[in-house]
């Protein structure tokens, strides 16, 4: 079991991919552990409370469970699931907008997070700067950056028209720019070297 | 230029995840879910399994076919015996062998059987 266990850390996630779409339930709890922090990282950055983005981040896991042989690997098994959380946070969005939007794009509750030497500033940044975009701003900028869906998807996936999805990642980049880089212009020299 | 290095710094950010302190707590609640998935699937996979086997017992029974069964098996036990008779009165088949229909029923029974297992270990190796 152990044994099993190191194999399962240690393996790719192509392998547990794999293992998973057989039915195998502990190699796909490996690729949750892996890549869990991430989608729900991904959906309290388009806004959800921590709470909701547990909630649609385990819907995410659950459809991907459901849908694991569709994945071709032709992109990595978190954008993968990504996308589809997006997606579904999106639904949800639009569904619960109708009557509680101000609930639902209430600021971000902050929660304690065991970050370590990871939290680097640049991401601390990131999540303060994403809080100056407005609620449809940050949604499509996550979207696009986070979530990896194309203009045209986010277009579809908010039903709003593809010029207005353009204009508000314009906008929310626009933004997120200054705030990033207060005072001066961006680096690209700067910006390449932690790349 | 300066705006395409700026949007892949933008997706290098974005890739940048914070560990939550609770990723195996998450792993798990996920896992439950599933299994409680499967459990419920397998009781309606049971139930309906069940319902249609209840409904398709009751309109073999309804519809007489047992008895129709019954009366096709003795003719055809009839028939098979006349030959049985037929062949040791030829001297094909040696007269030892008691020409008792059960037998050819029971035997074909096995064999069956056999084939059935023969299939299962195939698929199973497969």
């Amino acid at each position: 079991m152990a044994d099993s266990t190191t194999e399962r850390a240690s393996a790719h996630d192509l392998e547990l991919v794999a293992l998973a779409a057989t039915g195998g339930r502990a190699a796909f709890g490996e690729l949750i552990r892996r890549h869990g922090s991430a989608v729900r990282g991904l959906l309290r950055r388009m806004g959800a409370t921590p709470a909701l983005a547990d909630d649609v981040a385990q819907d995410a896991f659950l459809a991907a469970f459901e849908q694991i042989s569709d994945f071709r690997g032709e992109g990595t098994f978190q954008a993968w699931v990504k996308r589809i959380a997006a997606r579904l946070y999106v639904k949800r969005w639009r569904r619960d907008a109708r009557g509680q939007a101000a609930a639902m794009l209430a600021d971000v509750e902050r929660e304690t997070v065991t970050v370590g030497e990871a939290a680097s500033a640049a991401r601390l940044d990131l999540e303060e700067a994403l809080r100056a975009l407005s609620d449809v701003e940050r949604l499509c900028v996550c979207l696009c950056y986070g979530g990896g869906l194309s203009h045209a998807e986010a277009a579809e996936a908010l039903n709003t028209p593809l010029g207005t999805v353009k204009s508000h990642v314009k906008r929310g980049l626009d933004k997120l720019r200054r705030r990033l880089a207060p005072g001066r212009e961006f680096d690209p020299e700067e910006a390449s070297g932690h790349g | 230029m300066a705006e395409l290095i700026f949007e892949r710094e933008l997706n290098r950010m974005f890739a940048e995840a914070p560990e939550l302190g609770d990723a195996n707590l998450f792993a798990l609640r996920v896992d439950e879910r599933l299994q409680r998935g499967w459990t419920v699937r397998r009781l309606m996979i049971g139930g309906l399994g069940i319902a249609g086997g209840v409904v398709g017992g009751a309109q073999l029974l309804g519809g007489g076919l047992v008895a129709r069964l019954g009366d096709a098996t003795s003719q055809s036990g009839r028939l098979l015996t006349g030959k049985v008779i037929d062949l040791v009165q030829a001297g094909i088949m040696p007269q030892s062998l008691p020409p008792d229909v059960g037998m050819f029923w029971v035997a074909g029974a096995f064999a069956v059987a056999a084939v059935g297992f023969a299939v299962t270990r195939v698929m199973k190796e497969f």
